[in-house]
């Protein structure tokens, strides 16, 4: 498949037109990021437009997305007040707030305060003039763009996204909240807008990040984002990422995870929202013992599709791995999961387990899961487990006998599957924010 | 690794030789004339001559599959030879009229043919290369109505079976090889049980490969019609070639009413030498379909041989309760290349499949575990269990597993569970502390792990894949 994805002449005329008008991003940078917007938008005009004969997306049909035409959100600047977004503020990120605006940062909506010395926190625009330097030794270096349509898009599109810089040692106390909101219908064309976001953790430090997707007006958009992240030795970076974006609405995410040795990644992935989403995460061991934990809960209805391909690459010794993923799919939904675990030739002493959870609540409902293992090494403890199945008779009848509905026992089964994913968030805020949304999900499709 | 094991998972082929007969074979290539030529040599009716060349006109369409996770070097499909036959000699009455050099052959194979007929109550239907030498207790198997014979034979004297049934499992043109062997397959087993009744024996079919450069291209047909009940074993052995040798067979079976087939393999062909010269290439679709109300198919295969397996023995659940299993060991050693599994299509109701996968990788090898589970929306109450466990012996081989599952009904529960371990130096001490050697060990522990699939397979076979499994990983672990 890689050999046609390389092929020559198979330019996307749709994609292409995504791309941004190279001559209006010339001059908005520094040389090296406007070479490295060329080259991306090079890929954007001679890479196809991904469908379900090409094995990663079979199960996944962006086709809808083909038939909307959109608009740049960068030439769009709506009124945003901060009444508008209280609803998703954080108390434990208020001063510790980035906005974005359909992509572009909104300083008059975006907190930052009493954030030790080290932690940068900033808008990549503005970071470009001080942190030049750093921010071209991250950029786009952990996500190869390449063979991937959507992720060269973003790249050919970068202009702002969000920068945080946590130096050697520094310990970031309060939570980062990255707050990408899209506007929805208040343009006539829908719109689109690529976030973007880089992390840099350096040795021995220490933060939690929230990247978090939302909207404001419901309505067609599309979200096309990429987060790069990279862990120094023994850093310690804790990752919750919330996809909660308009029912109508295409979301298309990359991230990209480079770990070194002694560091410790943690992420929370939960998707609700878009009517289309597909997150591909790739997450690579580059030096020894290394530890991750990936959380997913994707809970979709009604003509909804999730899709998570997650790749956990394990390329150096002692390396360890633990991955739950939960989908519940009720109406017509159709989640995919698929979950490659890569145990190197030098990884040794590896252990990886990986587990996808699927629930499926409706016959039209459809799920698909692929737990991949591709070992290389002998001296691995590797595991993983799939299962597919709906609410337990025997748990109906248990709850039932004690008095419950069995609408309420129904809701009471589904959110504690769920809540098992949203209960690890380490923000309590966010926890009681998301336990409501799912219990209101959940009683909605009833 | 110690030297002594080393030197015992270096063991040569022992079946390797080639037995020297006159061959009655065509010349290479493949076209439309050659596939005439085929079926004319068969003496094959028209319909027959129409679906191999609807199939070959069909396969020139196609492209060869590259989803595998192997690597081979580009096939010359008009480099082989489609046709070789012993030179036909008058129908034999007896095995006594049979070649004595073909008798030797079988005996060194360990073909219970002569006084293991009797030990071993097993019915053989010889393919050597292509043509059914001969048939042995057909007699016994004709008293209760059971046709167990050569495919070339089957097209001639039970010609409406063979047209109702041919191609209804695996199409013609379901996938580039399949649509190959449709095109130009020679012979293999046709065998068709009817109404209630039970196979009084396990049928079993030696396949041998020996000509060299002569793709196999065998074609098996399995009817089991309401009621009844067979037990098939399929063997291979081949002898030992430089030039890679291709072979696509075709396996139907046709499950009726409350019927049950059991299918069995065990695969030991040449694979090719440590540097991972020569070897076959085993090219296989096997489908299963469970056409009738509580009808049950059960794969059981040990592949220990081959340069490159690619194998997926399937079953298509159509009928209400019915019911698949597959249970597989797979070994790949020095540069062998394994991408097998199984697919379990639910399409009826209350139907359940179950899967046992072990995989088993030393030296250089790649072993894969492909699985696909499917239940459509129609399949109330469908159920499945798949398990695949691999073990890594050696730093250098490796083990992957790709398992597909779609579900489309919410009364559906699919559970898919793997794991990765290996040989480890501490259970190896602990076998060498109770004064148990090391070769001893590694053939304990392997039996352990694989002894869930050994127990579904027919009484000899399991004794034959026990020790060809000893045999094949000696010395690998250290």
């Amino acid at each position: 498949m890689s050999a046609v994805m390389k092929a020559p002449d198979v330019r996307d005329e749709y994609l292409a037109s995504l791309a941004p008008d190279t001559n209006a991003l010339a001059g908005a940078g520094s040389d090296w990021l406007n070479a490295l917007r060329a080259e991306a938008a090079a890929c954007v005009n001679s890479l196809p437009y991904p469908t379900t004969h090409d094995e990663e997306w079979r199960f996944t049909d962006f086709g809808l997305l083909r038939k909307t035409v959109f608009a740049s959100a960068a030439d769009i600047s709506p009124e945003v007040s901060l009444t508008d977004i209280a609803p998703f503020v954080l108390p434990e990120s208020a001063k510790s707030r980035l906005v974005f605006i359909n992509g572009i940062y909104a300083p008059h909506l975006s907190a930052g305060a009493n954030l030790p010395q080290g932690v940068v926190m900033s808008n990549l625009a503005a970071g470009l003039s001080s942190h030049d330097a750093v921010i071209r030794a991250h950029l786009a270096q952990q996500l190869n763009f390449h063979n991937e349509a959507f992720a060269a898009l973003n790249t050919s599109h970068i202009s702002d996204g969000a920068l945080v810089l946590i130096a050697k040692d520094t310990v970031c106390p309060a939570p980062i909240h990255l707050l990408f909101i899209a506007t929805g219908a208040t343009a006539d064309t829908p719109q689109a807008s690529y976030p973007r976001c880089l992390i840099i953790a350096e040795a021995g430090s220490t933060c939690a990040l929230i990247e978090d997707y939302v909207c404001l007006n419901s309505g067609v958009y599309f979200t096309d984002a990429v987060c790069e992240i990279t862990i120094g030795e023994n850093a310690v970076v804790e990752h919750t990422r919330l996809q909660r974006e308009s029912h109508s609405a295409f979301h298309m995410a990359y991230g990209a995870v480079a770990l070194a040795r002694g560091s410790n990644y943690t992420a929370h992935n939960i998707a609700f929202g878009a009517r289309i989403s597909r997150h591909d995460l790739r997450i690579t061991q580059n030096g020894e013992a290394a530890q991750c934990t990936l959380n997913g809960l994707a809970l979709i209805s009604g003509r909804q599709i999730a899709d998570t391909h997650t790749v956990m690459d394990h390329a150096q010794p002692n390396g360890q791995s633990t991955q739950l993923h939960k989908c519940i799919a009720d109406g017509g939904a159709h989640a995919v999961f698929n979950g490659k675990i890569f145990v190197r030739k030098d990884a040794q002493h590896t252990h990886a387990a990986q587990q996808s959870r699927n629930l499926l609540l409706s016959n039209k409902a459809r799920i698909d899961t692929k737990p991949q293992l591709e070992i290389f090494a002998d001296d691995v403890k590797c595991a993983h487990g799939a299962t597919v199945s709906q609410l337990e008779t025997e748990e109906m009848f248990y709850l039932n006998s004690r008095g419950l509905s069995p609408l309420t026992a129904r809701n009471l089964l589904i959110y504690a599957f769920a809540e098992e994913i949203v209960d690890r968030i380490p923000v309590t805020s966010l926890v009681k924010q998301l336990s409501k949304t799912l219990s209101e999900q959940i009683m909605e499709h009833t | 690794m110690s030297t002594a094991l080393e030197a015992l998972i270096n063991r040569p082929y022992e079946y390797g030789f080639v037995t020297d007969i006159e061959s009655d074979a065509i010349p290479k290539g493949l076209s439309e004339d050659v596939i005439r030529l085929i079926s004319k040599k068969k003496n094959e009716p028209d319909w027959l001559l129409e679906f191999r060349l609807s199939a070959y006109r069909h396969w020139l369409t196609m492209t060869e599959p590259v989803w595998a996770n192997v690597s081979h070097a580009k096939i010359d499909y008009q480099d082989i030879i489609y046709y070789s036959a012993p030179k036909p000699k008058k129908k034999l009455a007896s095995m006594d009229e049979v070649d004595p050099e073909l008798l030797r052959t079988f005996e060194k194979l360990g073909v219970p043919m002569h006084e293991r007929k009797m030990l071993a109550n097993v019915a053989v239907d010889v393919i050597f290369d292509s043509v059914s030498v001969t048939t042995t207790y057909k007699e016994k198997l004709a008293e209760v109505g059971i046709i167990f014979c050569s495919f070339s034979e089957a097209v001639q004297h039970h010609p409406e079976l063979v047209k109702q049934y041919l191609g209804s499992v695996v199409p013609s043109a379901d996938n580039f090889f399949a649509a190959l062997n449709s095109a130009v397959f020679t012979d293999g087993s046709f065998c068709y049980i009817p109404k209630n009744t039970k196979c009084p024996m396990d049928l079993s079919t030696y396949f041998r490969i020996n000509n060299a450069e002569s793709g196999q291209f065998e074609r098996t047909l399995i009817i089991a019609e309401e009621g009844s009940h067979v037990s098939y074993l399929e063997g291979c052995t081949a002898p030992r070639f430089d030039t890679n040798q291709l072979h696509a067979a075709v396996v139907e079976l046709v499950v009726l009413d409350n019927a049950e087939i059991k299918y069995s393999t065990v695969q030991n062909w040449y694979a090719g030498d440590e540097n991972g010269v020569g070897g076959i290439y085993n090219f296989v679709t096997k489908r299963g379909l469970c056409k009738g109300v509580n009808s049950k198919i059960s794969w059981t295969q040990v592949e220990t041989g081959s340069a490159i397996t690619w194998k997926y023995p399937s079953c298509v659940l159509l009928g209400d309760n019915s019911i698949g299993e597959f249970y597989s060991v797979a070994l790949t050693n020095h540069h062998q290349q394994a991408d097998t599994g199984t697919k379990m299509i639910h399409i009826g109701k209350n139907t359940r499949s179950r899967i046992v996968s072990k995989g088993i990788s030393a030296g250089q090898s790649n072993n894969s575990y492909r699985g696909l589970v499917k239940v459509s929306a129609k399949a109330d109450g469908a159920r499945n269990y798949s398990q695949c466990d691999s073990m890594l012996i050696g730093s250098a081989c490796g083990a992957h597993t790709f398992p597909y599952i779609e579900v489309m009904n919410s009364t559906a529960k699919v559970e898919h569970e793997a794991s990765t371990s290996r040989i480890g130096e501490d259970q190896m001490f602990y076998f060498a502390s109770r004064g148990i050697g090391g070769e001893e060990a590694v053939s304990m522990i392997i039996n352990g792990f694989c002894k869930e699939v050994f127990n579904h397979l027919p009484m000899e076979f399991a004794v034959e894949a026990t020790k060809l499994l000893g045999l094949k990983l000696e010395g690998s672990v250290g």
